[in-house]
């Protein structure tokens, strides 16, 4: 039932003549249906996807919950049971808990608007630049977006590491001349930044590109006869259509923002431990799990991240508008 | 109406050589030398030596002091490298791609029928399945590591490699792909007609739906394949306790943990001795499996990445 009030409530044309059409047309097509029918078909053709859902989303969800639930043992009482939300303080009252969160802020502060506008900004020129440069430069950006995980990381320790980076002058004009001085904590958010702009534009910008791709051909030829220049185009006509795609994007990366995991825990490794070894919030879940070996800590702890990117990803499939679309179609 | 559009696209593609297009492309070139220079000169890396580098006078982002030979040396290192006369790199290439081969795998015998059903059979749950799905898929995959090593080590799977590839085979976004994929190039009229001629719901998937799936197959198995083989959170969870068993993303990390680059004490008791061009050629080799599915896949993908966006 909600999710019809989103559709109603989302500013679309095409929807909003839909909306208006008559619902008891809709229910009448429901009744003929043969559903029984329909429905066996159905579950059993869902039936390997289901099964995997339950084996890797449902069961660990619901199993973690119950062991965050669970008394830690520990070496004075060996003995576990139902301790209720026992782990839950346990974490939040972790001394490095606040701690991650705010590295994780501090990184978005700084990441987030960078990759905002740097998506924004390189789809839009993409898009004014029709033909092949346009194309090939599209191409261009997504080649670092092949290198994903290790293989990117290994990539900047390669451009960090002041003994033989192409860009080892810069880090001498700062005064850096070993890969520790560099990889330090004050860093991390900047390092961050950029492995993850490097990484992660390329894709964006396809994605965006495609939105732009679809708005139709009519509504920039109406405004280039008002008199609308290319800059003008962009910045009145583009960019409050492909809005719900900015919000999209700003949404993904922020949820992705709370999970990063391997370019911090990598990073200490390589900086001789100059960065702390609990940084960002993962990190304190897999301390929890590998470190102490308290499952309940480790477990709670991975609720709690689970309930965040939960609310993001919520508010992304039925808030950004652009997920109903295809609903839509389906009827 | 036909000079119009041609004005139009004047304007729209500035074809005059002002100082927006000339900014516009000089913004453009510089943005691409920022993404493509960093990576010729890592891939020029794995082709350099220790030595070389330290000597200096490779010149351009070490370019000249590419050589053959240097390969053939850091392929030999990286081959050293492991207990009992080394060969472990190898196995880790192997291991990633039984996971992600099978994953792959997995992903399309669940993601092809189900995205089918979601798109064009009417079901209660239909609605719920559909947004649990989406949600799944933007969601972003570590979140779960641990819940699902919990659930692996409850059974007493750890370091085993078939639980890995089996978590691998719930890929919600192939999910996607297909419902978006049967939604729009399989009209509801096309499973009406095969209705009336007697065919069962999942005979009309099989004989119906599933051959004019070829463009969703490749899609969905390209992005599962380099989802699966980029995952590091994942094995680092399952697989770090035995190293017979890790993937090649887990294994690099330990390459990098053994380089005297980083951790002299760890390099000092090895035979072999990982720099930077070793580190570098393991890396560009461990990503020639995803260059050859991506030449496979690559006319599928500019509209497959469109088509994820999140639209038909």
């Amino acid at each position: 039932m909600t999710t019809a009030t989103t559709q109603a409530e989302r500013p679309r044309t095409a929807e909003r003549s839909r909306a208006a059409a008559p619902a008891a047309k809709r229910r009448a097509a429901k009744r003929r249906a043969p559903h029984r029918v329909e429905r066996r078909g159905a579950f059993i053709l869902m039936a390997p996807y289901l099964l995997l859902f339950i084996v890797a989303a449902a069961i660990p969800i619901g199993y973690a919950f119950w062991i965050s639930l669970q008394k830690a043992p520990t070496l004075v009482n060996p003995q576990t049971g139902f301790g209720g939300i026992e782990s839950f303080v346990t974490v939040v009252t972790d001394y490095r808990f606040f701690g991650t969160f705010v590295n994780i802020f501090t990184v978005m502060i700084i990441w987030l608007p960078i990759m905002i506008l740097g998506i924004v900004a390189m789809a839009l020129l993409i898009h004014a630049s029709p033909g092949r440069f346009g194309g090939a430069m599209r191409f261009v950006y997504y080649i670092p977006g092949a290198l994903a995980g290790i293989a990117n990381f290994v990539l900047w320790v390669y451009l960090l590491n002041p003994s033989q980076s192409p860009i080892a002058f810069l880090w001498q004009d700062l005064g850096m001349t070993t890969l520790k001085e560099v990889v330090t904590t004050e860093n991390l958010p900047l390092i961050l930044t950029a492995m993850l702009f490097f990484q992660g534009l390329g894709t964006w910008i396809v994605i965006v590109n495609g939105g732009l791709n679809g708005i139709p051909d009519e509504i920039f030829e109406a405004a280039a006869l008002d008199g609308a220049n290319a800059w003008q185009l962009a910045w009145r006509v583009k960019l409050p259509l492909i809005r719900p795609w900015i919000g999209y994007a700003a949404l993904m990366n922020l949820a992705y923002g709370f999970q990063l995991f391997l370019e911090p825990y990598l990073l200490r490794q390589i900086s001789s431990g100059s960065i702390d070894s609990e940084w960002a919030p993962t990190q304190l879940g897999y301390a929890f799990a590998f470190t102490n070996r308290n499952f309940p800590a480790a477990a709670a702890m991975s609720i709690i991240l689970l309930v965040i990117t939960l609310a993001i990803g919520i508010v992304i499939v039925f808030r950004s508008g652009l997920f109903g679309e295809s609903e839509e179609k389906a009827r | 109406m036909t000079t119009m559009s041609h004005e139009t696209h004047e304007i729209v593609g500035s074809r005059r050589w002002g100082v927006g297009r000339v900014s516009r492309i000089v913004v453009m070139l510089v943005v691409a030398g920022l993404f493509v220079l960093p990576i010729l000169g890592f891939i020029a890396m794995a082709f350099r030596s220790q030595e070389g580098i330290e000597a200096g006078g490779d010149g351009f982002l070490g370019l000249g002091g590419m050589s053959w030979e240097n390969v053939v040396y850091s392929w030999g290192q990286l081959m050293g490298f492991g207990p009992g006369g080394g060969g472990v790199f190898l196995r880790w290439i192997m291991n990633s791609l039984i996971v992600a081969v099978v994953g792959g795998v997995l992903a399309l015998i669940a993601a092809l029928p189900a995205g089918y059903a979601l798109a064009r059979l009417r079901f209660g749950s239909r609605r719920f399945w559909l947004f649990a799905t989406l949600l799944a898929m933007v969601m972003p995959n570590t979140v779960l590591v641990i819940p699902l090593f919990l659930e692996v080590n409850a059974i007493g799977a750890v370091g085993q490699l078939w639980p890995v590839a089996v978590i691998m085979g719930f890929f919600p976004f192939g999910v996607y792909l297909s419902y978006i994929h049967f939604m729009t190039t399989m009209p509801p009229e096309l499973v009406e007609a095969a209705r009336i001629d007697g065919l069962g719901e999942v005979a009309i998937f099989f004989q119906v739906a599933l051959p004019i799936a070829k463009q969703v197959v490749a899609l969905i198995a390209f992005f599962s394949f380099v989802a699966n083989w980029t995952n590091f959170f994942l094995p680092l969870a399952l697989l770090t306790s035995n190293q017979d068993n890790k993937t090649i993303s887990i294994g690099i990390q330990e390459l990098i943990g053994a380089s005297p680059l980083f951790n002299a004490t760890v390099a000092a008791g090895l035979d072999v001795k990982l720099y930077m061009p070793q580190l570098a050629l393991a890396t560009v080799i461990s990503m020639i499996p995803l260059l050859v599915v991506f030449l496979g896949a690559q006319r599928f993908l500019i509209r497959g990445q469109t088509v994820g966006a999140v639209k038909g």
